[in-house]
């Protein structure tokens, strides 16, 4: 009789044991991060060429870097098909497998539209993303929501590089 | 007659001067329209897609120099302390501020780029507009995902 309690004793600790051992195992297999290097291909959603007002956007592919500082988190698109100096900015979250994140169009010339992009995506691995992207331009647009001319696409991502050292925390 | 035409030309040259004096003074509050600097922003939006209750969250905007780029970083601190960061563009008094409303359990996340022009020389962004993004995804909104609308202000701190 003594020796059965004991057993379940043992059997109850040991579980408590090894849930409280794989917690920590299973949290850090789902936790996913942006940071570092990504080549992101969008093409537009439906095969609309431009927004509904007439905006367009360039080149398809995006070679995109993402930095966590504490809770600092920054993205920067490298435009060097355009220009070693441009490079848009943005900021990111992750919330489980979903992210989300959202960038600021690079305009140089001011007389024409200028807008923000927000991406929404998920990690199908740890090193590729997939999701749809809306831009939003400065153009109003009353048949919207928003009130803004919005054009969406659909982004798949592969991870080139890993985050730098220290770059995510 | 004589003394009559110097009187005007001395008119002149003083209303000359005062013109002058004005435009470098309009020119000098003109480039104080960059964006670069300390803001409180208060930022009114619904508390949820599709709702008609909205909340106000007054921020402060640290906002870094963008030197030569055209888009800067920026770092916002809501009413709790918690930091986290923006980007932000500008052309003339156009300005854009983009962030993303991190997950907690009272608010719903989100994406929100403010527009708005900065004015008085450079103090003030009145009425200004808020696109909030939701994380809902919504197949009948052209965006995706359930959006809203919300307004904003800001006041340079320094």
């Amino acid at each position: 009789m003594k020796s059965t309690a004991l057993v379940r004793v043992a059997v109850i600790i040991f579980s408590i044991l090894g849930l409280s051992l794989e917690a920590p195992t299973a949290k850090l297999q789902t936790e996913h991060t942006l940071a570092g290097e990504w080549l992101v291909t969008s093409s537009p959603i439906n095969g609309q060429t431009a927004s509904p007002k007439g905006v367009s956007l360039g080149f398809p592919d995006r070679d995109m870097v993402f930095e966590q500082q504490g809770d600092i988190r920054i993205g920067v698109v490298l435009r060097e098909d355009v220009g070693h100096d441009v490079r848009p900015l943005g900021v990111w979250r992750v919330n489980g497998d979903q992210f989300s994140t959202t960038f600021q169009l690079w305009c140089p010339n001011e007389d024409g539209p200028c807008g923000s992009i927000v991406m929404r995506g998920r990690f199908v691995r740890e090193d590729r993303i997939s999701g749809t992207m809306t831009a939003f331009f400065d153009v109003f647009d009353d048949s919207t929501p928003t009130g803004y001319d919005s054009w969406t696409f659909s982004f798949v991502g592969n991870r080139t590089a890993a985050a730098a050292s220290g770059g995510s925390n | 007659m004589n003394f009559l035409a110097a009187y005007f030309r001395n008119h002149l040259a003083r209303a000359l001067t005062v013109v002058v004096v004005v435009l470098a003074a309009a020119s000098t509050a003109f480039s104080g329209n960059e964006l670069a600097g300390r803001w409180t922003l208060t930022i009114t939006f619904p508390d949820g897609p599709g709702s008609t209750t909205t909340r106000t969250q007054t921020v402060t905007l640290e906002v870094f120099p963008r030197g030569e780029s055209l888009h800067g970083r920026a770092n916002l601190t809501d009413g709790a302390g918690k930091r986290y960061g923006a980007t932000w563009r500008q052309v003339g008094k156009r300005v854009s501020i983009a962030y993303e409303l991190p997950c907690s359990g009272d608010t719903q996340c989100a994406s929100l780029i403010l527009q708005g022009r900065v004015k008085g020389g450079g103090i003030v962004i009145k009425k200004g507009s808020v696109i909030v993004v939701w994380d809902t995804p919504n197949n009948r909104n052209p965006a995706l995902f359930d959006t809203s609308n919300g307004t904003f202000r800001g006041d340079r701190i320094e």
